[in-house]
């Protein structure tokens, strides 16, 4: 497709005036990021998905607001992360057999993990993980724009509609909450 | 060495870089001259760098395809040819309501925290740790209380629970956050604490959004049955005393 070599600006001009193949030039390019994202956000890849697909949708309805000097990767994170609280909020939180299974688990291992525990990337990234899931949905994505994307608070204020305090506190709150999630993981580092 | 010492917040603003300079200065000041806050700086900042090796699954091969078809049958039937009389007005409010993004997240890349300070010991970073989990257990126990507070004194009909129920939810979530890691470090009196309050809390989250007054009588009587409200305000005061005896025992190396 001769649209594979358009950059974001060239394909959101084409992708505004009714040309859906530059717009899937776009969807290919970012729907991966997006994923990474909701899936932090959500914590199941099915739901995460669903969250990829309502983003470009609405980033897709919502191309005529976008500003051709801003970054669209950027703009199209914001939607991402509301329409993911959007979701988590329609959504009943699942009664939580397998996040409690995981945490409970994860708090009574018999004894400390092993250094070689410690070193297995998959628990940490369920412990990161499980902990993400105590947030509420504002914590988390206050917290993920912060962390893993780097975005300013003033940023985060702009993409969640916060004060500068409520983002500053979702952002406190979750930090609290990750150092007591992850602390076990903290004790066995030092006493090995 | 001053009395004044940075609060876990504080900790967190710097090494997000939010501090303002001279909070910053004040902050990178005092760390080489205390021992408890070096401690709590590098439990921080280690605990963060864990968060930063969690990997997300990445999705299939042919995740982009997929999606493009689920996206492309979601989306509106027309544009095959706008003309500029269609698109004008369209632009045109875009220009004035357009929201503006002035971030570049991409462009600030990883996060990356001020120079190091030397490790502490690990009796000091034990010390910390305790101190983050009975500053959270603390601050949950707080809003439960006001939580139950808010219950037993709201209206006695026709109310509507929506910010109960969702402020319910999210202390289901943390409580049993805390409590796993109050039971894997041996602080059961607080697990168990936790536990009680999880009962009501989780009938308080399933509630239907606008309760009658029978659903409400029954909610209070749960409350005052159990006696909870006295229970964690005990237990408020029993972690904010501990927290406050381990300062004092942490004091300057």
């Amino acid at each position: 497709m001769k649209q594979m070599r358009l950059d974001d600006a060239a394909a959101v001009a084409r992708a505004r005036g009714g040309d859906q193949d530059a717009f899937r030039v776009l969807v290919e390019r970012h729907s991966r990021s997006i994923y990474r994202l909701a899936y932090r956000m959500t914590g199941r890849p099915e739901d995460a998905e669903d969250v990829v697909q309502e983003t470009l949708v609405r980033a897709y309805r919502q191309l005529g607001r976008f500003e051709s000097r801003s970054n669209f990767a950027t703009w199209l994170y914001r939607i991402g992360f509301n329409c993911a609280i959007d979701y988590m909020r329609a959504k009943p939180r699942r009664e939580s057999p397998e996040a409690d299974d995981t945490l409970d688990r994860l708090a009574t291992n018999d004894g400390a993990p092993s250094v070689d525990d410690l070193v297995y990337a998959g628990e940490i990234s369920a412990r990161v993980q499980s902990a993400l899931e105590a947030l509420s949905p504002q914590e988390r994505a206050a917290f993920l724009m912060r962390h893993y994307h780097g975005c300013s608070i003033e940023e985060i204020c702009g993409a969640l509609d916060l004060k500068t305090n409520a983002a500053k506190h979702s952002i406190f709150r979750a930090v609290k909450k990750m150092r007591v999630a992850l602390r076990p993981l903290m004790d066995a580092k030092v006493e090995s | 060495m001053t009395s004044w010492h940075p609060t876990d917040d504080d900790l967190v603003l710097r090494f997000y870089r939010e501090s303002t300079p001279e909070e910053a200065r004040r902050v990178d000041e005092h760390l080489p001259a205390c021992g408890a806050c070096r401690a709590a700086w590098t439990e921080l900042e280690e605990t963060l760098r864990l968060v930063d090796a969690a990997a997300v699954p990445e999705p299939d091969a042919g995740f982009e395809r997929v999606m493009w078809a689920r996206v492309s049958a979601a989306l509106p039937a027309r544009r095959s040819a706008w003309s500029i009389r269609q698109l004008a007005p369209i632009l045109a409010m875009a220009a004035t309501v357009a929201v503006a993004v002035t971030g570049v997240y991409q462009s600030r890349g990883s996060v990356v925290a001020p120079a190091p300070v030397k490790v502490a010991s690990a009796g000091r970073a034990a010390l910390a740790r305790e101190r983050v989990l009975l500053g959270a257990v603390g601050d949950h126990f707080e809003q439960t209380e006001m939580l139950l507070v808010e219950v037993l004194n709201g209206p006695d009909t026709g109310s509507e629970f929506t910010f109960e129920r969702v402020t319910a939810d999210d202390l289901v979530a943390s409580g049993r956050l805390y409590r796993a890691t109050a039971q894997q470090t041996g602080d059961l009196q607080i697990a168990q604490m936790l536990d009680d309050l999880e009962a009501v809390l989780v009938e308080l989250a399933r509630s239907p959004e606008h309760l009658d007054k029978n659903d409400i009588a029954s909610l209070r009587a749960r409350i005052d049955d159990d006696g909870l409200l006295f229970k964690v305000r005990a237990a408020t005061n029993d972690v904010r005393v501990r927290q406050q005896d381990l300062m004092t025992s942490e004091g300057p190396l």
